[in-house]
C-alpha cells in the first residue's frame, strides 16, 4: 500500500457543521488590505477567536458532549479554559486508541503542552504513555518527516532525560532529541538553498506550519523558537507571493481535484483568510487548521508579508526554484531542479513550472487563475495537462510493485488516477514555457503511452466561450480575457468531479474537458485584463492578429509573438527562447522578484514591500527588519 | 570485516536428510499487513507484524503491530535477536521482543529487507530505497555501504546472505543484481537488468544454487553461487515475477508468485511450469508465495487473505491467519535458541 498523505480522511471530517462559522458564512472580504495596524492586529484576533469559537463548541462534532470532541477541539477548549475535567477525560479515552504517524503525534503535543497545567495528570500521563507502547510511523514524504520530527522533537522536550524504554522507539530522550533536531536542521537548510520538495501545495502547507508555530512557541532551545518563527514567515512569504486574493494557484508540487478546480477550496485559503483576512475561510477551518488556532495570537505575520497578500495593485513576475521530491528509482537524478514561474496582476495570475516528472500523483503544472469577488464554488481556472499514468512514474517514488500501483492509489485517496480526463499530475511528456500572461505547453507522447491525448479543463464558470475559425477558443473569466489555443483536433467531454480523495461516484459540476487525441500536441493560452480592450471582440481580433506559427512533426515546435509583443519560439526538447535570447534556467535563484529574493545555496530570505524589508537569515539565525525613511 | 565462525556454519548448513516431512530443521515466519487499507495516521485495527507458525499450523503474533513490516530476521546465536525492516528503517530487539529500538536515523527509510550474516551474526544488512545499510555491532549503528553500486539505479529490494561464507551477500537492485564477498566493501554487478530485482533465494539443498525473481527477465538462476546469471527460458517472463522459493523438503519443488500469473510450481528443478491459480480466488493476484518446513505451499492473495495447499498448488484452502498480506515468508534454521 502506499504510504502517502490523506489529509482529505480528515478534512472531510471538519465538513460545514451546525456551529457558526461566520466567515465562511458571510459575504467575501474586501481584498484590499488594512492600513492601520491596530485595526489589523484586532481583525486578526476576530479571527483567531472566530476559530477557537467554533472548535471550542464542538466544530464538527455539532456538539457539547466530550465524548465526541477530537484534539483540535480539545486543544480549543483547553485555551479557553471550557470543561477541562470533561477535556480530560476525553484525552484519556482517546489516548487508549493512538494513531499510528505524524497526523497523531502533532496533534497529541498540542495537547501535551497546551495541557501542561490545565490537564489532569492522568490525562497528561494517558499521552506519555501512548508515545511509549504505540509504534509512531515516520511516513514517505517531506510533510510527514516534518511533522514527525517537530513533534518527537517536542515531546523529548518535553519529557527528557527519560530511558530508552519509555520511548516507543527504544531511543531515550537525548537520543530523539539530538535525531529530530538533526532532521529539522537538514530539512531547514535544504529548504533554504534549493528549496521545497512539496512546494506550492494546496493542502499540505499546513502540515508544515502548525508544528512549526509549536516548535516556535514551545522549544526550550531560543535558536529553535527562532528558527520555528523564521520558517512561518519564510512559508508565509511565499504564499503571499503566489496567491490571488488570498486564493493559491498553480503551479502545485501538490494538489487535489478539488483544489486544481475550484482554487479557493484549499487549506491555503484558510491561511490567507486567517493572516491576511483577504479570502473566505474554508468549510471547518479545514479541519487541521484548528490546531494553529491556540498558538495563533503568538505569531502575527509581518506587516511586510501582509502587504505582499494584498497587494495587486502592480503586476509582478516572480521566478523560483524548487525540487522534485526524491527519486528512488527510474530516474537519472535523484531530487531534480524545478523552475516555477509567476505572474500575478489583479485580475489574472499564470503560474508554471517547465513541465515533466514532478510529483507523480498531485502536481498541478500550470493555470491561468483569474480572481473572482466570491471565490466559493467558483472554477476560476484554465490549464491543459497530459493525464500521465504510469506504475513507474508512481514507483520511482514509491517502495512497491508495478501491477497493482495504479488500482491502489484510485483507493488511497487518488481517485481519478486511473482516469483518462483526470486533471491534475505531471507527465514526462509535458514541456511548458511561460512568458507573463503567455503559457506554451507542447506534448510529445510515445505511442503506446496510457492515455495518449491531452486534457483542456473549460471551467463552468467562463463565459462566451467561443470557438473561432481561426483555431482559437476565446472565453472570459471574470475581469480577464482568455484565448485557448490548441495545436490539434480535438473534441468536448464532461468534466465529472471526484468529491473527495474517498468518492466513488464523479459529479457532473458543469465543466467540460477538450480532449484532443493526438501524440504530437499542444496549447497555448494567452490571458489579458478585460479592462485592456474596449470590447470582448477586440481582444479577439488582437489575438487573432498575432503572428503564430506552429508545427507537430518531426516535433512540436511554436513561433509566435505575443500580446505583450514578445517573440517565444519553443520546440519540444529545446531550450525556449524570448526574443531570439535562450532562457538560462541554470542561473535562475531560488526566489527572484520584486518581493521574494534569494540565492541558491543562500539560506537567506529577503522579502520585500514599498519601504519595509524583513531578511531571514538561516546562517545567523536572525530576522532583520529595515524600513526606508522617507524625506519630507 | 565478518569473523568466521566454522563450528556455527556447519550448524547452519541446512542437510537435506535432516528434512523430513513434519520439517524439523526450521521454523517458518510470515510477515503480513492484516490491517487493510492502512494510511499514514489511521488507527490501526489489526495485529500486524511477524507470525511465526505453530506445530498446529496455526500463527502466533511475535514482536511488534506494525503494518510496514517488510522482513524479519533473527540472530542464529539467540533468538531473542530479531531484526524487522520496515517503513521507519531497521528495527532490533535483543530481548525477545519486549523493547525494540530503531536502528537508523532519518537519513535511510523504508527498508525493504533485513538479513543476518549466519557465520558473521553481529552484521545486519538493511535494503533501502536508495541503497545498502550495514551493521557490524548488531544494529546499534547502521552506515551505508555502496561502493560499487550505481550512483543512481541502487535501488535494493531484497538481499540474501550466502550461508556459506562471511560477508558474501547479493542483493537485487534497479539495476540489476549486485555482489559483495567482503561485507559491503565492495559490490560487483553479476546480473544487468533494466528493472527490478524482486527476490534471490538460496537453494537450501545446494548452496551454490541460487534464484531471483524478475521484473522483466523473468527467473534467473545461478549455479555458481551467484557469479553469473542464466534465464530459465522455461519460466514465463511476460509479466514481472515477485518472488521465488526453494521447497526445503523436495530440491525438484520450485514455487513462483506473480501478481498478473498468479502462482507458478515446478516439481523437475526447473524444467517445466505448471500454473496453480485453480481454487484460488479470481483474479489471483499474488502477493507472495512461501513454502513450509513440512512442505505445505502459501500463496496470499491480494483483496484475499493466505491460502495453503497440501497437495503443492493442486488444491486451495484459506488459512487460518485471516485477512493477511504478506510480505515476506522467512525460514530460519533452528540452530540456535
Amino acid at each position: 500500500m502506499l504510504r502517502v498523505l490523506f489529509p482529505l480522511v480528515l478534512l472531510s471530517l471538519a465538513a460545514p457543521a451546525g456551529r457558526a462559522q461566520p466567515s465562511f458564512e458571510a459575504p467575501p472580504p474586501s481584498p484590499a488590505p488594512v492600513q492601520d495596524a491596530s485595526q489589523r492586529r484586532a481583525e486578526y484576533f476576530r479571527r483567531v477567536d472566530e476559530v477557537l469559537d467554533w472548535a471550542a463548541g464542538g466544530g464538527s462534532a455539532k456538539t457539547d458532549d466530550p465524548a465526541k470532541l477530537d484534539l483540535a477541539m480539545i486543544a480549543a477548549r483547553i485555551v479557553r479554559g471550557q470543561d477541562l475535567p470533561g477535556c480530560s477525560g476525553r484525552v484519556i479515552e482517546m489516548m487508549r486508541e493512538p494513531g499510528t504517524g505524524p497526523f497523531w503525534m502533532f496533534p497529541s503535543v498540542c495537547i501535551a503542552y497546551l495541557g501542561r497545567d490545565r490537564l489532569s495528570p492522568e490525562a497528561l500521563a494517558s499521552i506519555r504513555t501512548a508515545w511509549r507502547t504505540t509504534r509512531q510511523l515516520r511516513g514517505d514524504t517531506e510533510n510527514h518527516f516534518v511533522m514527525y520530527y517537530l513533534s518527537l522533537y517536542l515531546m523529548a522536550e518535553l519529557y527528557p532525560n527519560e530511558p530508552a524504554e519509555t520511548w516507543y522507539n527504544g531511543q531515550s530522550s537525548a537520543e530523539n532529541l539530538a535525531e529530530a533536531r538533526a532532521y529539522i536542521l537538514n530539512w531547514i537548510d535544504v529548504t533554504t538553498t534549493v528549496g521545497q520538495g512539496e512546494f506550492n501545495a494546496t493542502h499540505y502547507i499546513g502540515e508544515y506550519v502548525i508544528p512549526l508555530q509549536f516548535l516556535a512557541n514551545w522549544s526550550k532551545d531560543p535558536a529553535m523558537r527562532q528558527r520555528g518563527r523564521m520558517m512561518l514567515d519564510w512559508l508565509f512569504a511565499e504564499l503571499a507571493a503566489t496567491t490571488l486574493n488570498g486564493v493559491l494557484r498553480g503551479p502545485n508540487s501538490r494538489t487535489d481535484e478539488g483544489s486544481a478546480i475550484e482554487r479557493w477550496s484549499a487549506m491555503a485559503s484558510y491561511f490567507s483568510w486567517l493572516l491576511f483576512g483577504n479570502t473566505p475561510p474554508t468549510p471547518g477551518y479545514s479541519g487541521w487548521g484548528l490546531y494553529f488556532a491556540p498558538l495563533a495570537k503568538n505569531y502575527e505575520v509581518p506587516e511586510v508579508i501582509y502587504r505582499i497578500a494584498t497587494d495587486r495593485s502592480g503586476d509582478f513576475v516572480q521566478r523560483d526554484r524548487a525540487r522534485v521530491r526524491p527519486f528512488w528509482r527510474y530516474s537519472d537524478e535523484r531530487s531534480p531542479a524545478v523552475y516555477k514561474t509567476n505572474y500575478l496582476r489583479r485580475d489574472y495570475a499564470v503560474g508554471s513550472t517547465r513541465g515533466g516528472r514532478i510529483d507523480p500523483l498531485q502536481s498541478h503544472v500550470w493555470d491561468v487563475t483569474w480572481a473572482e469577488a466570491d471565490p466559493r464554488g467558483q472554477h476560476n481556472t484554465m490549464f491543459s495537462l497530459h493525464p500521465h499514468s504510469a506504475s513507474e512514474i508512481i514507483q520511482a517514488s514509491f517502495v512497491f510493485y508495478p501491477e497493482p500501483m495504479i488500482k491502489g492509489v484510485t483507493l488511497e485517496g487518488k481517485p481519478s488516477y486511473d482516469s483518462p480526463d483526470k486533471v491534475i499530475g505531471s507527465s514526462p511528456y509535458e514541456q511548458v514555457v511561460q512568458d507573463l500572461d503567455t503559457v506554451i505547453a507542447l506534448y510529445d507522447i510515445p505511442a503506446g503511452t496510457r492515455f495518449p491525448h491531452v486534457n483542456g479543463f473549460f471551467s463552468k464558470d467562463l463565459a462566451d466561450v467561443t470557438e473561432d475559425p481561426s483555431g482559437w477558443i476565446f472565453a472570459r473569466g471574470g475581469n480577464a480575457y482568455l484565448a485557448y489555443r490548441p495545436l490539434a483536433a480535438y473534441h468536448w467531454i464532461k468534466y465529472l468531479h471526484y468529491t473527495s480523495g474517498w468518492a466513488k461516484t464523479r459529479l457532473d459540476l458543469g465543466g467540460r474537458i477538450l480532449t484532443s487525441p493526438h501524440l504530437k500536441n499542444g496549447t497555448i493560452v494567452q490571458a489579458a485584463s478585460a479592462s485592456e480592450f474596449k470590447s470582448f471582440a477586440e481582444f479577439k481580433a488582437a489575438i487573432t492578429s498575432l503572428p503564430l506559427t506552429f508545427q507537430l512533426e518531426p516535433k512540436p515546435a511554436v513561433t509566435m509573438t505575443t500580446l505583450r509583443g514578445r517573440k517565444l519560439t519553443f520546440t519540444y526538447g529545446e531550450l525556449p527562447t524570448v526574443d531570439g535570447r535562450a532562457i538560462d534556467y541554470a542561473q535562475w535563484k531560488l526566489f527572484e522578484g520584486p518581493y521574494l529574493n534569494a540565492e541558491i545555496g543562500g539560506r537567506t530570505l529577503s522579502i520585500t514591500h514599498g519601504r519595509l524589508k524583513r531578511v531571514l537569515d538561516f546562517k545567523s539565525v536572525s530576522i532583520t527588519d529595515t524600513v526606508k525613511e522617507v524625506v519630507p | 570485516m565478518a569473523h568466521f565462525c566454522p563450528a556455527l556454519l556447519l550448524l547452519l548448513l541446512p542437510s537435506t536428510a535432516a528434512f523430513g516431512a513434519s520439517g524439523p530443521g526450521y521454523d517458518f515466519f510470515l510477515c503480513a499487513n492484516l490491517n487493510r487499507n492502512y494510511t499514514i495516521g489511521a488507527k490501526v485495527s489489526a495485529n500486524n507484524g511477524v507470525y511465526q507458525q505453530e506445530p498446529s499450523g496455526t500463527w502466533r503474533h511475535v514482536g511488534y503491530n506494525d503494518g510496514t513490516i517488510t522482513a524479519g530476521a533473527f540472530d542464529p546465536r539467540d533468538r531473542n535477536v530479531m531484526y524487522t525492516s520496515a517503513l521507519n528503517g531497521l528495527w532490533r530487539t535483543l530481548d525477545g521482543g519486549r523493547l525494540w529500538r530503531i536502528c537508523n536515523d532519518w537519513s535511510m527509510t523504508e527498508a525493504r529487507d533485513v538479513v543476518v550474516d549466519p557465520n558473521a551474526p553481529d552484521h545486519v544488512y538493511v535494503a533501502l530505497p536508495d541503497g545498502v545499510g550495514v551493521s557490524t555491532n548488531r544494529g546499534q549503528t547502521l552506515l551505508r555501504r555502496e561502493d560499487g553500486l550505481p550512483a543512481r539505479g541502487k535501488y535494493t529490494q531484497v538481499l540474501h546472505v550466502d550461508r556459506t561464507r562471511a560477508g558474501r551477500v547479493l542483493a537485487g537492485c534497479e539495476t540489476g543484481i549486485y555482489l559483495t564477498e567482503n561485507g559491503a566493501q565492495h559490490w560487483r554487478r553479476a546480473l544487468t537488468t533494466t528493472d527490478t530485482v524482486y527476490d534471490i533465494q538460496q537453494s537450501p539443498h545446494d548452496p551454490r544454487l541460487w534464484l531471483a525473481a524478475t521484473h522483466g527477465v523473468g527467473l534467473q538462476r545461478s549455479i555458481d553461487s551467484g557469479n553469473s546469471w542464466q534465464k530459465i527460458d522455461a519460466a514465463p517472463s511476460t509479466h514481472p515475477l515477485y518472488n521465488v522459493t526453494f521447497d526445503v523438503t523436495n530440491p525438484q519443488r520450485l514455487a513462483v508468485g506473480s501478481w498478473s500469473l498468479g502462482i507458478l510450481t515446478s516439481e523437475d528443478g526447473g524444467t517445466t511450469w505448471t500454473d496453480r491459480n485453480a481454487g484460488l480466488p479470481a483474479p489471483h493476484n499474488v502477493w507472495r508465495v512461501g513454502i513450509d518446513p513440512s512442505g505445505r505451499l502459501y500463496a496470499s492473495v491480494a483483496g484475499q487473505t493466505l491460502f495453503v495447499s497440501a497437495d503443492f498448488g493442486r488444491t486451495w484452502r484459506a488459512d487460518t491467519i485471516a485477512a493477511a498480506q504478506v510480505n515476506k515468508f522467512v525460514l530460519v534454521p533452528r540452530a540456535a535458541r
